[in-house]
């Protein structure tokens, strides 16, 4: 027996995908992405899909409890996913993976400019 | 709705994204490859001054052999290391774009590396120390590209 779960997740599930998101993505305002990795468990599973919303920052800012495709700051090639921790008044996020044992983060390379955000996923694509 | 999933899956592949624990952490740095490359010519200069003992003192010939083993194992060990180190820099760091502003890259890198496996199998002086000028010239590749002036230095 464990004293405590051995992952603590306040985070809402996010919910499965609907028609909506798939008319969405035929018009490009989605993407789908696949993960790979496992720093998002046990929110994100390796191998599920998503669909991210790319116009969900347009009006809005990006906030903390967000998980975020995001331009890795010093791999320009690489996308990664994680959730933002925390945001500056100068719109830096701190992102973190959700399983923050096997993870490379903000801890390892700082906060990202919010302008690095493509967007925000919205719906599990399964 | 699951075969529709399924067949949009099948049909039109999604990019991956990356939640990884251990890849692109994106820290790279030559020094790597310059202390292990300096191990290998340090190693080759001990191992051409090493005297064989005169008459046959067998525990003094014990004691060379020893030593000189010593010498070896290490050489062998750092040029092996400093290929590994170069490889990373070569095959990780360094992107398509960098040919540009280094249309030698490829060239440098392959040689080097060739250099490495030289100072691993021989001793040669000439070999470790050309080892070490390459390692200099991709320092120089290597901070250029990220955009800054970092000085050269050995330890030795």
């Amino acid at each position: 027996m464990h004293l405590f779960p051995l992952v603590l997740s306040y985070h809402s599930p996010i919910p499965i995908y609907s028609y909506f998101d798939l008319l969405l993505w035929v018009l490009r305002l989605r993407k789908r992405v696949r993960v790979v990795g496992r720093s998002m468990l046990p929110t994100l599973n390796p191998n599920d899909e998503v669909f991210v919303n790319l116009v969900a920052y347009r009006r809005a800012r990006p906030k903390v409890g967000d998980i975020v495709l995001v331009q890795h700051p010093e791999q320009s090639h690489l996308k990664i996913l994680k959730r933002i921790t925390a945001v500056s008044p100068q719109n830096q996020l701190f992102l973190q993976g959700d399983n923050p044992l096997e993870s490379n983060d903000s801890r390892h390379f700082g906060t990202v400019p919010a302008s690095l955000v493509y967007g925000r996923v919205s719906s599990l694509f399964l | 709705m699951k075969n529709l999933t399924s067949m949009i899956k099948a049909w039109f592949p999604a990019e991956e994204a990356h939640a990884h624990c251990d890849g692109p952490c994106g820290v790279y740095d030559p020094a790597d490859a310059r202390i292990k490359a300096e191990a290998v010519l340090s190693m080759t200069k001990k191992i051409l001054a090493l005297e064989p003992p005169a008459g046959d003192d067998a525990n003094a010939m014990a004691q060379y052999l020893n030593t000189m083993s010593r010498y070896i194992a290490i050489k062998e060990d750092q040029a092996s290391k400093t290929k590994h180190e170069l490889l990373v820099l070569w095959t990780d760091f360094f992107k398509p774009a960098h040919l540009e502003a280094y249309p030698d890259l490829h060239e440098t890198f392959w040689n080097a590396a060739k250099l490495c496996s030289a100072c691993k199998t021989g001793v040669s002086l000439e070999n470790a120390t050309a080892l070490m000028e390459a390692v200099e010239k991709i320092h120089g590749m290597f901070w250029g590209a990220k955009g800054r002036d970092v000085p050269y230095y050995t330890a030795s």
